[in-house]
């Protein structure tokens, strides 16, 4: 089984992202489970969601404490404690534009800069999807296309493209 | 059709291959997305029931109560103080042997304000007279709720049913589900005329009023078709079984066979005690898990067949009745009564506090360490 978590902020599609995830992997062939949690809804508040794939059926759900990958969507949160539970194998992505310090290896790009030139707001979900691809081996950029297309659904056809292109540039400027 | 959804929309498909015809409902956390769902449907034309919103959970009670006695067939669903508000009106539902699904999507109750998941809410109904199927699976949701109106349709049973799921662990986990085709549920579930309705041409009186002994028997009547109900819930399980191939019974047994120890629970956390059941059975260590998925009437001879050679027991509630304990725990002592097993009850999840399978496995571990039949806390 691959476990993913996502941090981030309400507004910033951290349950979207779990959906549009759990989606792609489906369309690659795999089982899957997405779950968020979060308080009174709001937005920025600190949500989580969580991601299981895995080729035979999931026996287990909630929230997930030992992730394989770690998504974080507003580096403005308490980095340390959403890294916590990481293994040596663990693999992080975090959306920003500075240097965190952070005691582990990471990668990072600037999905909000890009989402917001792309969007014109801060919803960096789709563009750091795309950077995730990269790391994230059992799905391709075709199958995080398709399973936006789905997610998103045909009521905004312009935001879909915006998405996808902002995706694609994170996809290109990963670093790790 | 496989469509990869949540517990919630589990829940509203089940209404709508059900045919549900008229849905009077209440938003609230974590139920919300359900009536979302069908609203939304409604608006596209892809619901045929009436859609109506109430101004709290006790008039949508009513209401439900209201069009069911007219012979509509009748889905709702709620949480918490909701359930609550619902409270009052559902021992009258049930008296007035008055089917319809209600879907409860279990949050711990105020005060302190909480979201997530425990199991006071839906445990607080027992003993409404309702009968009550408590779910830990989205497929097992959508199925339960067909399959729930199928017995509470049923001519011997005439009684309402609640198809429980937790809230957010549950409800907003997305897996594959297998949404029956239309057909198929039409044929499984053709929707009976009811003998005793409220009809403007054959004008009657329901819910009269009854003293001492009338009322008595009023209420051993409602016992016995509960305990009828036994039979119905198994035959139409069964008639499920041979259409979809999904099982279902009144209590799981999970790797019970040659198990010395077990834990005994209910709800969605019950997938990541069974994940804690095989990582210590490959260690060699006998332990199982028994799962009770019919609350009412409740099943004592089948708990008792599960579990009666086990020496070690652990009753794991996710509920708490303050200066009494568990409310399972009880239950299981009752239906185990006359047997060897030492019986421990542990509270845990509490407002959904957060479990993994190591406080499954500290769980088993301790239970059989510990010498007394005691109540303890898991934190």
């Amino acid at each position: 089984m691959i476990s993913i978590r996502i941090h981030g902020r309400g507004g910033q599609g951290v349950k979207k992202a779990a959906q549009i995830l759990a989606r792609a992997a489906y369309l690659a062939g795999y089982k899957t489970q997405d779950f968020a949690l979060y308080g009174a809804e709001r937005r920025g508040a600190p949500v989580t969601s969580f991601v299981r794939i895995d080729k035979n059926s999931i026996n287990t759900r909630g929230y997930v404490w030992n992730p394989d990958y770690i998504i974080v969507l507003d580096d403005t949160l308490e980095l340390s404690c959403h890294l916590e539970g990481r293994k040596k194998i663990t693999k992080e992505l975090v959306n920003t534009n500075k240097d965190l310090k952070l005691p582990v290896h990471y990668c990072h790009v600037d999905a909000t800069g890009i989402a917001v030139k792309e969007l014109g707001k801060n919803i960096p979900n789709i563009a750091l999807l795309g950077a995730f691809v990269k790391i994230f081996e059992p799905i391709t950029f075709e199958h995080l296309e398709k399973a936006v297309e789905i997610e998103l659904g045909k009521k905004h056809p312009e935001a879909l493209q915006k998405n996808l292109k902002a995706a694609k540039e994170c996809h290109d400027k990963v670093i790790c | 059709m496989i469509e990869i959804i949540d517990g919630n929309a589990s829940a509203a498909w089940g209404a709508r291959r059900a045919k549900a015809q008229c849905v009077p409902c209440f938003p609230i956390t974590p139920t919300t997305e359900i009536i979302e769902t069908i609203a939304a449907w409604k608006a596209k034309g892809e619901f045929q029931g009436e859609f109506v919103q109430l101004e709290s959970e006790h008039s949508a009670a009513s209401a439900a109560f209201g069009a069911s006695i007219t012979g509509a067939r009748v889905f709702t669903a709620t949480s918490s103080q909701g359930l609550l508000l619902m409270h009052e009106l559902l021992p009258i539902i049930s008296g007035c042997r008055t089917p319809m699904v209600l879907t409860t999507v279990s949050r711990c109750l105020s005060a302190p304000i909480g979201l997530w998941p425990d199991h006071n809410d839906t445990l607080a109904m027992r003993d409404a007279g309702w009968i009550m199927l408590i779910c830990e699976t989205n497929q097992e949701v959508l199925d339960s709720v067909i399959m729930g109106y199928k017995i509470s349709e049923n001519k011997k049973i005439l009684l309402p049913v609640i198809v429980n799921m937790d809230g957010f662990v549950h409800s907003y986990t997305r897996t594959e589900v297998d949404i029956p085709e239309q057909k198929m549920i039409d044929n499984f579930l053709p929707h009976p005329e009811l003998e005793i309705k409220l009809d403007v041409k054959k004008p009657m009186t329901l819910g009269i009023p009854a003293m001492g002994l009338d009322y008595m028997k009023y209420r051993a009547q409602l016992h016995r078709a509960m305990l009828d109900s036994f039979e119905v819930v198994e035959t139409v399980q069964k008639e499920w079984a041979k259409l979809t191939k999904r099982k279902y019974d009144f209590v799981e047994e999970y790797k019970l066979k040659g198990a010395k120890a077990a834990i005994v629970m209910i709800g969605a956390n019950t997938t990541i005690a069974k994940a804690a059941v095989d990582m210590m059975r490959k260690k060699g260590k006998k332990v199982g898990l028994l799962r009770i998925r019919l609350f009412r009437p409740f099943p004592e001879k089948q708990i008792k067949k599960a579990l009666e050679k086990l020496k070690d027991i652990a009753v794991v509630d996710q509920n708490i009745c303050p200066g009494m304990g568990g409310i399972l725990y009880p239950e299981i002592k009752m239906a185990l009564s006359g047997c060897k097993a030492k019986i421990t009850n542990y509270i845990h999840g509490l407002g959904g506090n957060f479990v993994a399978e190591q406080d499954y496995i500290d769980i088993l571990n301790d239970v059989v360490k510990n010498k007394k039949q005691e109540r303890k806390w898991q934190m």
